[in-house]
């Protein structure tokens, strides 16, 4: 029987994951691995990789296959709840906050900079990502 | 009406989308232009949105498809929720499977080879897409490069200060590891990248 706490873990995690991964999917990856492997130590890199393989083979977005396969892991179905809420939540409440309020706001000057700022970090993340799996193939 | 529409289109998508964000916009399209939900313009500034805001795009997307085809926030929880039905259904079946397999076939060696093969093609698959973001669009000037190399090797930094110690037979400098361990956790490096790009540019 998981306890309240681990569903905790799991859902703060996820929610983390989801709050700060900018282009999905594969921008999600270097964060999970952080989160999942090296932190919560609840997979080892080697099963990272072949979760991705079956994240990526199944339909569906990739960081809400890989939410599922971790949470049901590591606490069954109330984990997985935990993982979907985490990874979802962020996305539904931000997109409501624009979609309602700032119709205007990817014109704004200072986003567009600090977007200018994040997005070759982002493709360094994944670049860094793929060295640390490939030297586990 | 509209309500069973979005429900039935958004499960259609979860359950055809294969090869995640990028594909699944393009049926999310095919869908939002069928029904009418709104021009194509209007659907392009919402991919773009979709791409700059935090979480899985195939998310945001329907969030915003979901508010605005019905201009209530149950529209956009229901888009959101239809998207991920089918995943649920068939990723959990995947893992059920995957636990089986592995925990029968651990020892088995074609079975390791197999998964072998498939987290060399995954790995690819990867490099392939970061390859693909190193867009001129992303990478505007000297500066970004900086930025890359500078992130880049902030991530690595742990697995070199690994790979360095095992070399020396011995754990030399607990500080060092503790420095490579901060910098190179992913969202400190996204809010540090953000910061640059807001004094640089």
């Amino acid at each position: 029987m998981p306890d309240v706490r681990l569903i905790f873990q799991l859902f703060w995690t996820y929610l983390k994951i989801g709050t700060f991964t900018l282009g999905g999917g594969y921008a999600m990856l270097p964060l999970i691995q952080h989160e999942v492997v090296d932190k919560r130590h609840w997979i080892e890199e080697e099963e990272f990789l072949n979760m991705i393989a079956l994240a990526q083979a199944a339909p569906g977005l990739i960081a809400v296959n890989s939410a599922i396969f971790i949470g049901h892991r590591i606490a069954g179905w109330k984990g997985v709840i935990a993982t979907i809420l985490g990874a979802a939540l962020p996305s539904i409440v931000i997109i409501l906050l624009i979609a309602i309020y700032f119709q205007q706001f990817k014109n704004l000057p200072t986003i567009e900079a600090i977007f200018k700022g994040i997005r070759p970090a982002v493709v360094a993340l994944i670049a860094a990502a793929v060295i640390r799996m490939a030297r586990k193939i | 009406m509209i309500y069973l529409q979005l429900l039935w289109s958004f499960i259609k998508v979860g359950f055809l989308g294969f090869g995640g964000g990028m594909a699944i916009i393009s049926l999310i399209q095919s869908e939002v232009l069928s029904h009418g939900w709104m021009t194509e313009t209007e659907f392009v500034d919402i991919v773009a949105i979709s791409q700059m805001t935090p979480g899985p795009i195939g998310i945001n997307c329907a969030t915003y498809v979901g508010y605005t085809a019905t201009g209530s926030v149950w529209g956009s929880l229901l888009a959101s929720i239809a998207i991920i039905i089918p995943s649920l259904l068939i990723m959990l079946t995947i893992c059920r499977i995957y636990d089986h397999i592995r925990d029968k076939w651990k020892d088995n060696h074609t079975f390791k080879t197999i998964m072998r093969v498939i987290r060399l093609l995954v790995v690819i698959l990867i490099a392939h897409a970061a390859i693909s973001l190193m867009t001129p669009a992303s990478f505007i000037d000297r500066n970004s490069w900086i930025i890359f190399i500078l992130t880049l090797l902030a991530m690595l930094s742990p697995m070199a200060y690994k790979d360095i110690t095992k070399w020396q037979g011995q754990e030399t400098r607990p500080v060092i590891k503790k420095v490579t361990e901060i910098i190179s956790h992913p969202i400190l490096l996204i809010i540090l990248a953000g910061a640059v790009g807001y004094l640089l540019y």
